[in-house]
């Protein structure tokens, strides 16, 4: 079994253990200390783009828990309905749509 | 399929110019590599997690004597086409409210 897939499992069923990775097993200190100025630099800025792409991509994960459990009402196929979709799709918008409303009130309170 | 692929795939279109200039150092790239593996991994097992919570309420019922494996197939199924639904809708929300200023 690859690496990702044990990390994967190991992840779910033991969530208390450290992952697997995280220590950097597989790149030296050394290595890391020799990278150059700009090395850091492009490593720093490609931090920043992952970051943000990850950012939205928990954000999907938590939309689709949420309205996959107010819009799924039953499985009897691996196909999504027109109404499901349609469902799916308006709950990002209202929630989105609601939580701009909120924002905006909090900074005309402030 | 690999985690690679489903997580950890290049959203760069072909030949447009990438946003950070990448080098050729083989300690950059390793590093850049884990942590896309890393986020990757981070993102299945959310994935892995949030249907079986999902997919165990819709499909099984206490006293949980028996399985049922094709509803959790059709369930699966189901979540993974939900989740490409909802991105598609964020994404061009995000990017809706960008070309208008809003963000």
């Amino acid at each position: 079994m690859d690496r990702a897939k044990s990390a994967l499992i190991r992840n779910n069923i033991y969530p208390d253990t450290p992952p697997i990775n995280s220590n950097m097993s597989s790149i030296s200190q050394s290595d890391l200390a020799a990278l150059s100025d700009s090395s850091k630099k492009e490593i720093a800025s490609f931090l920043d783009s992952e970051n943000s792409k990850q950012r939205v991509q928990m954000q999907v994960h938590e939309f689709t828990n949420s309205c996959f459990k107010r819009c799924v009402s039953s499985v009897t196929s691996p196909d999504l309905s027109s109404q499901e979709e349609e469902c799916l799709s308006n709950c990002v918008n209202r929630f989105l749509d609601a939580n701009i409303r909120i924002v905006k009130s909090l900074q005309n309170v402030q | 399929m690999g985690l690679g692929s489903f997580f950890g795939k290049k959203e760069t279109p072909e030949g447009a110019a990438p946003a950070v200039p990448t080098s050729q150092d083989p300690a950059t790239l390793q590093v850049k590599q884990q942590i896309q593996q890393e986020l990757a991994i981070a993102n299945a097992t959310e994935l892995v997690s949030k249907v079986s919570e999902n997919c165990f309420e819709k499909c099984l019922q206490a006293p949980f004597s028996q399985g049922n494996d094709p509803c959790i197939d059709q369930c699966l199924a189901k979540y993974m086409r939900s989740w490409n639904v909802i991105s598609r809708t964020y994404v061009a929300r995000i990017q809706n409210a960008s070309d208008t200023g809003e963000i």
